[in-house]
C-alpha cells in the first residue's frame, strides 16, 4: 500500500521546494527590515561548501556539518552587515552582488580545499546515511514495505519538512515579537523608528545575519540533498532566483515568499507536459504577473482580505445560529 | 498561530494535489510493460533521455536528441529491438537534471537512461541511479570520474584524459616539442579538468612547462595572458578552452604574432572555431572521437542521413548520441528483456563495437575505450593530422 503511494519523483521535487522555501524565508528576513540583498547566493555557498567540507573531509557528523556551515554564514554575514549599513536600496543590492562574487571566485581558486571548478562530489546524502545508520540499528526499508530508494526519499522530505516547519514557525512568532515590530518600522522609516528609540543598527545587522544563515542553512542542505556541488550553482544567476521567490511571491508577509518559492520550483516540473515551451510559459507568467501585481501576490492587503472574510462568514453564521435559536425560541 | 500552520498545511495539499493530478497521466500507462516478445520476437524497453533542452546549451541538447531519434528509427527498422524514447529537459541544473531522473526511474519505470548533458548533472544523477540500479550512459560527459560512480554508470563519450594525450604526443613527434606555455580557463569544470590532464601529460612527457596562464568564462580580451606567453617563446600552446573562447584566443594570438600551433581538449573541437577565427584558427590540434570526413561508409551514410533529417551537418554530440543509442540497443538486444540488470551486465560486456566513432568497448569501470582520431585544422577545414 504505501509502496504505491511513495514516488521518489514527487518527494524530490517537494524537497527542492522545501529547500527553496527556506531560501524564500531567508531573503525575506533581509527584506523585512528593508535591506535589499543580492549576495544569498554568496551566503549559500558559504553554508555548503563548509558542511561538504567538514563532513567529508574531517568525518563531522552530518547535523554538526550544516550546523557550523549556517553558523559560519551568519558570521560573514554580521562581518558583511555592519560595514554595508550606511548603504541603502540599489547600493546595497551592488555592494552583496560584488560579495557574492568574491565568495565565488575564492572557491574557484581556493582549489586545495574546494577543488575548484570541478567541484565536490560524493558529498554525505542525508538520506542515504540515515538508511546505512538505520540498517545498524536493525531498521530496513523492508520492513514497512516499501524500497531502499523510496526509504531515502522520504526520509529527506520529513527532514526538511519538519526543519522548515520549525524555521517558518521561528519567524512567524518573531514578527509578532518586539523584533518583529523593530523591523517593521525600520522598514518604514528609519528615522522614525530612530527617534522612537529602536536601535537601528543592531536590529538592521540582526536581520542581515539571520538570514545570511537561514541561507546557509539551505545551502548545507542543499550540499547534503544533491551530493554534489560546484561554485557555478551559486553564481549570480541564483541570488537573483532567491530574489524573485520574494518579488514574484510577494515581500510584505512572510507568505508571500514561501508561496513564491513553490510555485517557482513547482512550475517547470508541472509544466513539463509541454518540454521545449515551459520555460517561455514561465517567463511569461513572471511578465504577466509583474504588470498585475508588482507588489507580487501575497500582500498585507490580501491576507486581511481573506481574514476579514472569514470574520465575516463566521459572524453571519453566528447571526443565523443566533436567529435561528431565536425563531425556534419564539 | 493556528492559522499559520493551516495556511502552510494547505499549501502543501494543494502542491501536493496539483504534482499528482499533472503525473498521474503517465503513471496509468507504465509498468504493465514487461518486457519481451511485443511483435516479432523483438525486445521492447522503455529508455530515459534526459538533455538540455532549453536555456543556453539547447544546442547539445537538439543535436544530442536528433542523433538518439535518427539511430531509434533505424533500430526500429531492423525489428530486433523496439525502444521508447522518454526525453525530458533539465536546463542544463543538477535539481531538475535529478528531478526529471526521478521521474523516469520511479514514475515512468524506464529501463535504462540516456544522459545527462553536462558532467556536473550526472555527478548528481549518477549516484542515484547506481542506487536504484538504473544503467545509465553518458553521451557527453568528459569529466574525469564519472564511470567511477558505480557499477550502473557508463559513458561513450572518451574522456579528457583519453583525448588530450593523443593529441599532445602527435605534436611532439611532428613538431619537435621542448618547451610549452599553458592556458585555460579556471571557472568551467571542463576546461579544468582539460587542464589538468595536460598539465599532467606535460609533465611526463618531460617537457618544460613555461608558463601557466588562466582566464574567464566570457572574457573577451585575452592580450595580457597572450604577451606572457609570447615573451617565453614556447614551442606549443596548450588551450584548454571551449570554442567561443578559444577561438577568440586563436585570433588574438596571431594577431599578435604568436604563430605557433595551439593543442586543444574536446571542447575546443568544433566547426564555430574556424567561423570566428577564419584563417586565425589554421594550426589547432585536437584529437576527437568524431570525424565527420572518414573515409568510411557507416560514416557517410550518417551525415547523409542526418543532414536529410534535420538539415544541418552532425557534431560530435549527435554522434555520441547515435553510437549511444546503438550501444543501448545492443545490449538490450543481448539482454533478451527490458531487465535493468540484464541490460546492464551486456552493456558492461560491450566489446569491439563498431559504430561511427570507431571500435568501442566499456572497460571494467563503465568508461569508454577507443581510439580518438587527431585532427588539424589546415586551410580553414578540418583536416587529418599526420
Amino acid at each position: 500500500m504505501l509502496a504505491e503511494i511513495i514516488n521518489p519523483y514527487y518527494l524530490q521535487v517537494l524537497s527542492f521546494i522545501l529547500i527553496n522555501i527556506i531560501l524564500g524565508v531567508s531573503i525575506y528576513i533581509t527584506l523585512s527590515t528593508g535591506q535589499l540583498s543580492l549576495g544569498h547566493a554568496g551566503f549559500m555557498s558559504i553554508g555548503a561548501y563548509t558542511s561538504a567540507i567538514l563532513t567529508l573531509n574531517y568525518d563531522f557528523p552530518l547535523v554538526v556539518g550544516v550546523i557550523l556551515g549556517a553558523l559560519l554564514a551568519g558570521i560573514v554575514g554580521i562581518l558583511i552587515g555592519i560595514p554595508t549599513l550606511r548603504l541603502q536600496g540599489v547600493y546595497l543590492a551592488i555592494a552583496t552582488l560584488g560579495f557574492g562574487e568574491v565568495v565565488r571566485v575564492l572557491f574557484i581558486n581556493w582549489e586545495s580545499l574546494t577543488q575548484g571548478a570541478i567541484g565536490i562530489s560524493s558529498i554525505p546524502h542525508f538520506g542515504r546515511e540515515l538508511v546505512t545508520g538505520l540498517r545498524d540499528t536493525g531498521f530496513t526499508a523492508d520492513m514497512i514495505g516499501i524500497r531502499n530508494n523510496q526509504l531515502i526519499s522520504l526520509l529527506v522530505f520529513i527532514i526538511l519538512l519538519v526543519i522548515t516547519v520549525l524555521l517558518i514557525t521561528f519567524f512567524v512568532r518573531q514578527n509578532h515579537s518586539r523584533v518583529g515590530r523593530a523591523f517593521a518600522a525600520i522598514k518604514m522609516d528609519e528615522n522614525a523608528a530612530e527617534a522612537m528609540g529602536i536601535n537601528i543598527t543592531y536590529y538592521k545587522v540582526l536581520a542581515f545575519a539571520q538570514g545570511a544563515m537561514v541561507a546557509g542553512f539551505a545551502g548545507a542542505l542543499y550540499a547534503h540533498v544533491t551530493a554534489y556541488i560546484s561554485p557555478s550553482d551559486f553564481a549570480y544567476h541564483r541570488a537573483v532566483e532567491i530574489l524573485i521567490f520574494a518579488v514574484f511571491g510577494g515581500s510584505e508577509v512572510i507568505w508571500g515568499p514561501i508561496f513564491g518559492a513553490t510555485f517557482l520550483t513547482a512550475m517547470p516540473e508541472l509544466l513539463r507536459e509541454v518540454s521545449e515551451y515551459r520555460y517561455m510559459i514561465y517567463g511569461i507568467i513572471l511578465v504577466a504577473m509583474m504588470a498585475f501585481r508588482p507588489q507580487g501576490l501575497i500582500d498585507h492587503e490580501m491576507i486581511y482580505k481573506i481574514k476579514s472574510r472569514k470574520k465575516k462568514k463566521k459572524k453571519v453564521e453566528d447571526d443565523k445560529k443566533e436567529r435561528n435559536r431565536h425563531g425556534v425560541g419564539s | 498561530m493556528r492559522k499559520s500552520y493551516k495556511g502552510l498545511l494547505s499549501i502543501f495539499a494543494i502542491m501536493a494535489l496539483l504534482l499528482a493530478s499533472a503525473c498521474s497521466g503517465g503513471n496509468e500507462t507504465s509498468g504493465d510493460q514487461s518486457g519481451d516478445a511485443a511483435k516479432d520476437g523483438a525486445v521492447s524497453a522503455k529508455v530515459g533521455v534526459i538533455s538540455w533542452l532549453t536555456g543556453a546549451g539547447a544546442g547539445y541538447g537538439e543535436a544530442i536528441t536528433n542523433g538518439l531519434k535518427l539511430a531509434n528509427k533505424e533500430i526500429k527498422e531492423q525489428g530486433k529491438v523496439d525502444i521508447e524514447l522518454i526525453t525530458e529537459d533539465s536546463a542544463g541544473k543538477q535539481e531538475q537534471a535529478l528531478s526529471s531522473a526521478q521521474k523516469l526511474m520511479n514514475s515512468e519505470n524506464v529501463s535504462a537512461i540516456i544522459g545527462p548533458t553536462l558532467s556536473t548533472e550526472m555527478k548528481v544523477v549518477g549516484p542515484e541511479a547506481d542506487l536504484n540500479g538504473v544503467p545509465i550512459m553518458g553521451t557527453s560527459t568528459t569529466a574525469a570520474g564519472i564511470p567511477q560512480i558505480g557499477d550502473y554508470v557508463f559513458r561513450d563519450s572518451i574522456p579528457e584524459s583519453l583525448a588530450i594525450p593523443a593529441s599532445i604526443e602527435k605534436a611532439i613527434e611532428k613538431y619537435d616539442v621542448k618547451k610549452v606555455a599553458i592556458l585555460y580557463g579556471n571557472d568551467d569544470v571542463f576546461t579544468k579538468s582539460g587542464y589538468d590532464t595536460m598539465k599532467k601529460v606535460a609533465e611526463d612527457k618531460g617537457l618544460e612547462i613555461l608558463t601557466t596562464e588562466t582566464f574567464q568564462k566570457g572574457q573577451a580580451d585575452y592580450n595580457a595572458q597572450l604577451t606572457k606567453i609570447k615573451n617565453t617563446q614556447p614551442d606549443l600552446i596548450l588551450c584548454s578552452a571551449l570554442y567561443n573562447e578559444g577561438a577568440v584566443i586563436m585570433d588574438q594570438a596571431r594577431k599578435m604574432g604568436i604563430d605557433v600551433p595551439f593543442v586543444g581538449g574536446n571542447g575546443f573541437n568544433s566547426p564555430e572555431v574556424i567561423k570566428i577565427a577564419g584563417d586565425a584558427a589554421d594550426g589547432l590540434i585536437v584529437a576527437t572521437p568524431w570525424f565527420a570526413g572518414k573515409d568510411d561508409q557507416k560514416v557517410q551514410d550518417f551525415v547523409a542521413k542526418y543532414k536529410e533529417e534535420y538539415g544541418k551537418e552532425p557534431d560530435q554530440f549527435a554522434a555520441q548520441a547515435y553510437d549511444g543509442m546503438y550501444l543501448l540497443a545492443n545490449a538490450i538486444e543481448k539482454a533478451g528483456s527490458d531487465d535493468r540488470d540484464a541490460i546492464r551486465d551486456a552493456l558492461a560486456e560491450t566489446e569491439g563495437f563498431e559504430g561511427i566513432l570507431g571500435e568501442m568497448s566499456f572497460d571494467e569501470e563503465g568508461d569508454i575505450v577507443m581510439e580518438p582520431t587527431v585532427l588539424t585544422i589546415k586551410e580553414g577545414k578540418f583536416q587529418l593530422f599526420e
